[in-house]
């Protein structure tokens, strides 16, 4: 009996081993969150090829002096950077809500008795003037010895200012910029805490292809950075479930006739069309296009999702979709008591400019409280994904993944009765190929 | 019949040793390779690999030569901070001009000459006291100065300013500075731009009249009758001097977040900085270093090569070796064999570590660079010296 068990024993081991070591292994890559929250499915040349390196696994530290320097002990006032679209931009009703919530944020921490006695102050510069002037402004906000900034909206200014964030070793904090190129610099001086273009297209593209069954969609959207750095997601995951867009088609702001645009949409014979731009030309061209006769249902991103769109566009607004950072109408007490101060302070309601800005402030203001008045250790508290990892703001859970970018949950709107409807996205599908694509496979 | 059920469970444990044997080979053998992730941290990589010697044990460059190509090594470290005159600890930027070397720091110009430093600040007219880029026209021998607010040259003991509003110059952020003959090149993030010394011309290079997706530019270098830009999300610009005509070199894949093949190109469209020599093009990123020869991309990662970090800060390429300004130390490569200069923690005292393939060597060293972080270098003949987070060191040729 003795080699039998012998045997059997050597043939469970053989079998046994491998098979739990594998198990192990699968295990191990459920756990594995793709970058972005990016489903395996949507992994770029995840079908084809696996990557030399991805980048965004591990943090990037700041190895450079700086945290052993001594803080000021003769300061009146605690020094709070603002670069955004303050005047002269088609931004600038933007920039000033996003002003406005971090002095809303600012003054509640005034009030609280400031950093240890020491009142705050909100130095804003305008990012709108000669060429790069976002790189100048950063420059005389650190003359101005400010310990943080946040800043901006616009894409190019928002690039220019983080890479002068770098050289000036000054932490900074976006709240107003989707650009998912942002936070690919793998410049540790910058968080984001608010969701980007990435995070709404994936949600856009899983509602309309997998909830809504389109399968032929055109897109016209705004020919500037915003435009082409945010649709970009959307046309990789559309291509990378099997819907290669029918048409994508520009149009320049500040146009007001779309006509030749929307021709070329009727010919590509779309079941569906996404705006991608700023409220005002979108809800124009949604007008126009609903005059030339096409009746396709529309979705756009998160800027159709604004007053003024509602405004211009009235009841042809009804039926359209968008993506929106966070939900104004949950009945968080943070938020609503945000929502109340707000309109008391400004005479208005808050956009997300607002909302994202008056986070973003408390989060630098929770830095200096935890970490006193050193850049390089305010840096370090921003970005170890563990201190401020999880924030509870006033626009939901923050959650910070290895670029520093808010993977938090975002939302979906629907314009209804002349209002925007809010509603969570759907899960994401896994589903492998579905499209034109999977139709021509053999 | 008892011998034979014996002999037959023999053969069959043999077999299944055998069988357990192979496939645990096999198991082995086809390992899918480690992800990133499962890497093990450079640090613990290299202590893991490095055999242990002096400085004193390899300045006669035995080892090295047996092993390596004859990389040059420096040693004997001089360090300098506020402490030794200069007027910031953190140094942007370093140039050797002849008998004196010129540093960038954030608070203004620091003269090194005759064994003291003199600083120039906005007082004397230097445009802005951070001072990132420096160079020296070899024509004329004025000194081109970049600083966050608008670019100096400095001539027979006079500062000249130029800016936004006196020139055309399309940014006050000036990143670098290279003299080639006549013209002077800046990168600024506005797009690089280009002046004509003799005619007094300047020319605006950005998205609307160059290859670039943005105007954003970080780096500029000349060789080989061509002018490269470091375009900030853009690549390498290369723009051919003779024909006045511009190409672009972008990372092929065209994902921000990988690099799914590291010889295809340029490792990623954030370029930090460019360099040329010996008809080889050196490309430094955040995310790690390209080479180029005319024909071919080579990148070079920190996870399976002897580069110590990605973060690539500014290189500096001299004959066929170039320098890496890490942020975790300071690197030289010339093609085959790394050698890493860094500081050991809470000490004076240095390490080299010299990397030839997989076989890696520490060396320790009584005298260390000032800081691990280093933002930039030059050399000349047996001097080289580096700018850091934390003050500028001195290195020597070992011989």
């Amino acid at each position: 009996m003795k080699p039998r068990f012998l045997v059997l024993t050597i043939l469970a081991f053989i079998f046994l081993f491998p098979a739990t070591d594998l198990i192990g292994q699968d295990k191990k890559q459920d756990k594995k969150l793709n970058y972005g929250n990016t489903i395996d499915v949507q992994v770029p040349y995840g079908r084809f090829q696996k990557a030399d390196k991805n980048f965004f696994d591990d943090l990037q530290p700041f190895t450079g002096a700086g945290r052993e320097k001594v803080p000021p002990t003769d300061l009146t006032e605690v020094r709070i950077g603002l670069l955004g679209p303050l005047e002269g931009s088609v931004l600038s009703p933007q920039g000033i809500q996003m002003l406005q919530g971090a002095t809303l944020a600012m003054e509640e921490a005034n009030e609280k008795g400031g950093y240890r006695g020491i009142p705050y102050k909100i130095f804003p510069h305008n990012d709108v003037g000669l060429w790069g002037a976002a790189a100048n402004e950063v420059v005389k906000m650190n003359d101005e010895k400010v310990w943080a900034f946040i800043g901006t909206i616009d894409d190019i200014n928002t690039h220019v200012a983080l890479r002068v964030a770098l050289k000036l070793e000054l932490p900074m904090v976006n709240t107003g910029d989707p650009d998912p190129t942002l936070t690919e610099t793998r410049i540790p001086w910058m968080i984001r805490c608010i969701a980007d273009d990435r995070q709404s297209s994936y949600a856009l593209v899983n509602y309309i292809y997998h909830v809504k069954k389109h399968s032929r969609i055109a897109v016209l959207r705004a020919n500037n950075r915003y435009g082409r750095v945010g649709i970009m997601e959307f046309r990789d995951a559309a291509l990378r479930y099997g819907y290669p867009l029918v048409l994508e088609i520009r149009y320049n702001d500040g146009e007001t006739s779309f006509t030749t645009q929307i021709e070329r949409m009727i010919k590509s014979s779309p079941d569906a069309v996404v705006l991608w731009g700023n409220a005002k030309e979108t809800a124009l061209i949604l007008l126009q296009l609903r005059k030339m006769g096409m009746k396709q249902p529309v979705y756009g991103c998160d800027r159709l999702m604004s007053p003024v769109f509602l405004e211009i566009a009235g009841e042809e607004a009804e039926g359209v979709i968008t993506t929106c950072q966070y939900n104004p109408t949950l009945d968080m007490p943070n938020l609503v008591a945000f929502n109340k101060n707000y309109e008391k302070r400004f005479g208005y309601e808050p956009d997300v400019f607002a909302a994202h800005a008056y986070d973003g402030m408390n989060i630098i203001i929770d830095a200096i409280d935890l970490a006193g008045l050193n850049r390089a250790l305010m840096r370090d508290v921003m970005t170890d994904l563990k201190t401020l990892q999880g924030y509870q703001g006033i626009t939901g859970e923050i959650i910070f993944d290895a670029s520093w970018n808010d993977i938090g949950v975002i939302w979906m709107t629907e314009v209804r009765n002349g209002k925007f409807e809010f509603f969570p996205p759907p899960p994401f599908e896994q589903e492998n190929l579905t499209g034109s694509i999977a139709a021509k496979k053999p | 019949m008892k011998k034979v059920i014996t002999k037959i469970s023999l053969r069959i444990t043999i077999l299944a040793i055998v069988i357990l044997a192979g496939s645990f080979l096999g198991f082995k053998l086809v390992k899918k390779p480690l992800t990133s992730e499962e890497y093990p941290k450079t640090d613990q990589r290299i202590s893991d690999k490095y055999s242990q010697g002096s400085l004193e044990e390899s300045s006669n460059r035995e080892g090295i030569t047996k092993d390596t190509k004859p990389m040059p090594l420096y040693g004997n470290w001089q360090t300098f901070t506020k402490k030794n005159g200069l007027p910031a600890d953190k140094a942007y930027c370093v140039r050797i001009d002849g008998d004196r070397v010129l540093v960038g720091t954030s608070a203004g110009l620091a003269v090194y000459e005759n064994d003291k430093w003199r600083t120039y600040t906005v007082e004397d007219g230097l445009a802005h006291p951070g001072v990132l880029s420096i160079d020296v026209s070899e024509l004329t021998g004025d000194v081109w100065i970049g600083t966050l607010g608008g670019l100096n040259r400095w001539s027979a003991g006079r500062f000249e300013t130029f800016n936004q509003f006196n020139s055309g110059l399309a940014n006050d952020v000036i990143y670098t500075v290279i003299c080639d003959g006549k013209d002077v090149w800046v990168a600024t993030g506005g797009g690089a731009g280009s002046y004509d010394t003799y005619t007094g011309q300047w020319g605006i290079y950005t998205e609307r009249n160059a290859p670039m997706h943005e105007p954003w530019t970080y780096g500029v270098c000349a060789g080989g009758g061509k002018i490269f830009i470091a375009a900030w999300g853009g690549g390498v610009i290369e723009y051919t001097t003779k024909t006045q005509l511009f190409r672009d070199y972008i990372d092929p894949d065209g994902e921000m977040e990988i690099d799914l093949f590291t010889d295809d190109g340029v490792i990623h469209d954030i370029t930090t900085g460019v360099t040329y020599a010996d008809d080889i093009l050196w490309v430094a990123t955040y995310f790690g270093l390209s080479r180029y020869d005319g024909t071919r991309w080579k990148g070079y990662l920190d996870h399976d090569t002897g580069l110590i970090s990605n973060f690539i800060n500014f290189l500096k390429a001299n004959g066929p070796v170039v320098w890496l300004c890490t942020d975790m130390g300071l690197c030289s490569f010339d093609g085959e064999t790394w050698v890493t200069y860094q500081k050991k923690e809470n000490s004076m005292e240095g390490k080299i570590l010299i990397t030839n393939g997989d076989d890696t060597k520490e060396i320790a060293s009584s005298t260390s660079i000032a800081h691990e972080f280093v933002i930039g270098v030059d050399t000349q003949d047996d001097v080289i010296w580096i700018s850091t987070s934390k003050g500028v060191s001195r290195g020597e040729l070992l011989k």
